[in-house]
């Protein structure tokens, strides 16, 4: 994949103006966004465009972000895969979803300065 | 007669001493009655066989009196007869003789001389014409008996019709030569009457007794005499036949019995043969004449023993009296005890017997009673009083239970909200989120292309500042709302102060005073919750402090089992009506607040086994005294809500405050728990 191509990034939500704001944030950032709004359709979109960053919502309506989370890193062990949560996390599921592949997690709402620069920063360091 | 009569017992009154009275006349008078009965029975037998032999000597002694009346005119004409000389006399020297024996005998009716072959030769009698008719007396059975057997005494007939008249014969006698012969017969006619007047003089009383005396068979029998004359001058006089039957049919020579008349009445008679006449003189009285002495005689008896009995009445009403008075008393006493009165009972006087052992009794009864009933009345006054005291506990529990109970919906109340803030606290996120997002995009895509200008950028900056603060506060709120695990550890409680202070943004115009216990106090706590408590006061008491003002912190040991945490400043104190409210979660003064900073605080402290007290002066400041249990080294560490079970309660008043703080006048405590509850 050529340096100077954009790189794609999926986001996985139910709430399609949260997805949508994201995306737009993101693309303004240079990423190439695909969306999702289901645990299905983003696993398929992933299987298919193979993106290096996949931001998936914890709760979705037809399963978890943790079982995507599993299902994804079967497929691919680069991916980066951050989940987003509205509500507090016990230490308990924060570690289950590492140990699923998560390699990082968001409180919504999320200062989107620092998600950019977490996000570069885990590229560059999985690129090394 | 001899059974006293039973006095009917009346009423209920009394009862005992008519019992005692029948029993005292049964024992006394019943023996008596049986033994004075008998002793009549024999005495009335005797009485009366006496009166039957009185009466037979009677017959019998009159008997013997007509026997000798018959005897003594046959004597006198044996005499005449045999005067000297009389057989060759005379007729008329012999009427002249016999005149005079008719003149000494007045019951001589009629004299006559009879020759040996019966041919009359003197005939002279009372009521006889001059030169009476001279008889032939040859074939007559008085002129025969007389000249064969010596004498005739027979031929009973009534002189006229009327007077009971005896012939009587004797045979004349002339002595020739050494021999005596038969010359004639001398008769005569005895009136009888004299007989009667005897019996009138020995039984004058006619009504009473009555003699009579009879010739003959029961057929055929001829009244001789009685004792009322009249009688037997009647022509047909004769005595009754039921007396006839029995007299004139005895073997005996004497008798007597009682007899029953066809009237009815009873008659006791006796009976005596006359010796050679065959004549039966019977003597007859009324049973009721007859027996006069043993009826008498009982009566007496009767009276006597009646006496008796009123006496022994009399006697026996007096000994039962005396008897069965204590027992009247005894009586009286348990009613009035019975009707619940224990004082001024009848006075028992202690004789020295059973009756007196039994009024003894009876006073150690009543006085038992008595005191058994005062302590039964005590008992039930203590009873009463438990009751009242019990409702009073039961009140006063009650009132707990209903504070309890409103505690405990407010908790759920409040865990309710809890629940809901957290609900539409998540919710809030994700528009939050999008705004957020949004705002970044408009923000970027702006400053890319270069149209940003300041004013925009302005409002941008508030979205994003309130979209922050907002998120805050749902943290604040989810924070209070949830039930994260406490995490205790040991901690050197100076020490973790310093540590938080050193990095806490105080501003400037805020000095801070620590006063920390030298004794380096060592606490079980949650560090990050606890951390969160102290920051929310210490974040409002750099709030009311806007000008200058201090933050004080302090430790203090209050005794072996706590520590007291001090958070306190300089404002302006907190109004008495707000106090009580201060830890009410959502409760807030400020313009922007959650109104659950104090009762996070109030949380923590109670997870952690403690209490908080406030104490405030309203322009001088306030205090907030954290009390937490101290670590017991040694002892495992356990959870806090655990060890507080064995820990004394905290100290119930606010330890002395530190040196350097203002002495607030009044306090508020709360607690999270009742201590040791």
């Amino acid at each position: 994949m050529p340096d100077n191509a954009p790189v794609k990034l999926l986001v996985i939500d139910d709430d399609a103006h949260l997805r949508e704001s994201l995306a737009e944030v993101l693309e303004l950032d240079g990423f190439e966004c695909l969306q999702a709004g289901a645990a299905a359709e983003g696993i398929a979109t992933a299987k298919k465009h193979n993106p290096k960053v996949v931001i998936m919502d914890i709760q979705l309506p037809d399963s978890s972000g943790f079982q995507i989370c599993q299902e994804l890193r079967k497929h691919s062990r680069e991916a980066i895969l951050i989940m987003m949560t509205g509500r507090f996390l016990s230490s308990e599921e924060k570690t289950q979803g590492f140990q699923l592949g998560a390699d990082e997690y968001l409180t919504k709402p999320f200062d989107l300065q620092e998600l950019s620069v977490r996000i570069r920063q885990l590229l560059s360091r999985g690129r090394s | 007669m001899e059974e006293a009569p039973a006095p009917e017992a009346v009423g209920g009154r009394g009862k005992l001493a008519y019992k005692f009275l029948l029993w005292f006349m049964l024992i006394s008078l019943a023996p008596m009655g049986v033994v004075g009965w008998h002793l009549i029975g024999i005495s009335q037998g005797v009485l009366k066989e006496e009166s039957l032999r009185h009466q037979q000597s009677l017959a019998v002694g009159f008997a013997e009196t007509v026997s000798n009346y018959i005897a003594t005119f046959k004597t006198v004409l044996t005499i005449a007869s045999r005067l000297e000389g009389f057989a060759q006399m005379d007729p008329v020297k012999q009427e002249r003789n016999l005149n005079r024996v008719m003149q000494q005998h007045a019951a001589f009716l009629e004299l006559s001389v009879f020759d040996a072959v019966g041919r009359e030769t003197v005939r002279m009698g009372r009521f006889l014409q001059e030169q009476p008719q001279m008889r032939d007396f040859a074939d007559q059975e008085s002129f025969r008996a007389a000249l064969d057997k010596g004498e005739y005494v027979g031929g009973l007939v009534r002189f006229q019709g009327l007077y009971p008249t005896l012939t009587i014969s004797v045979p004349i006698f002339e002595a020739v030569g050494g021999q005596t012969v038969k010359r004639g017969v001398l008769l005569g006619r005895v009136s009888l009457n004299g007989l009667s007047q005897m019996l009138r003089q020995e039984f004058p009383e006619k009504g009473r007794s009555q003699a009579a005396v009879v010739a003959g068979d029961v057929k055929d029998n001829f009244l001789v005499a009685h004792s009322n004359p009249s009688e037997a001058f009647k022509a047909d006089a004769h005595l009754p036949e039921e007396v006839l039957k029995v007299i004139l049919t005895q073997a005996a020579r004497h008798g007597g019995g009682e007899v029953e008349l066809k009237d009815g009445s009873r008659l006791l008679g006796a009976f005596a043969e006359v010796k050679d006449t065959g004549w039966i003189v019977y003597v007859q009285q009324p049973t009721e004449s007859a027996y006069l002495a043993a009826t008498q005689m009982r009566a007496q008896v009767v009276r006597v023993l009646l006496w008796v009995v009123v006496i022994t009445l009399l006697l026996s009403l007096a000994v039962a009296g005396h008897i069965t008075q204590p027992i009247r008393v005894l009586q009286q006493a348990a009613e009035r005890l019975t009707a619940g009165q224990f004082e001024d009972l009848p006075e028992m006087t202690l004789t020295n017997d059973e009756i007196g052992d039994l009024a003894q009794s009876f006073i150690h009864m009543s006085d038992s009673l008595k005191e058994k009933t005062g302590e039964l009345l005590h008992a039930k006054d203590e009873l009463t009083k438990y009751g009242r005291d019990l409702e009073r506990r039961v009140e006063a529990r009650t009132r707990e239970l209903k504070a309890a109970q409103d505690e405990l919906i407010k908790k759920e109340r409040l865990a309710a909200i809890g629940q809901m803030a957290s609900v539409v606290g998540h919710e809030i996120r994700n528009p939050l989120a999008v705004i957020n997002n949004s705002i970044f995009f408009i923000k970027t895509k702006m400053t890319k292309e270069g149209i940003l200008d300041q004013k925009v950028e302005r409002h941008i900056s508030i979205i994003q500042s309130e979209v922050k603060q907002a998120n805050s506060i749902i943290d604040e709120i989810l924070t209070y709302s949830r039930s994260k695990e406490l995490k205790p550890e040991v901690l050197k409680l100076n020490h973790w102060i310093e540590e938080m202070l050193s990095i806490y943004p105080f501003p400037a115009h805020i000095t801070v005073a620590k006063n920390l216990d030298a004794r380096d106090p060592v606490v079980y706590m949650d560090p990050e919750e606890m951390k969160q408590a102290i920051r929310n006061l210490m974040g409002n008491g750099i709030e009311v402090m806007p000008q200058q003002g201090t933050v004080k912190v302090g430790t203090q040991i209050v005794d072996r089992s706590w520590v007291r945490m001090d958070v306190g400043d300089t404002g302006p104190g907190i109004p008495q009506d707000v106090l009580e409210k201060i830890f009410t979660p959502f409760y807030t003064t400020k313009a922007r607040g959650t109104g659950l900073g104090l009762a996070v605080v109030k949380k923590v402290v109670d997870r952690h086994g403690g209490r908080v007290e406030v104490a405030t002066e309203v322009g001088r400041g306030t205090m907030f005294s954290l009390f937490l249990p101290l670590h017991e080294p040694g002892k495992a560490p356990s959870a806090p809500a655990a060890a507080q079970a064995s820990r004394p309660a905290p100290p119930a008043t606010a330890p002395p405050a530190p040196a350097a703080r203002t002495e607030p006048p009044q306090t508020v405590r709360t607690h999270a728990r009742p201590p040791g509850a």
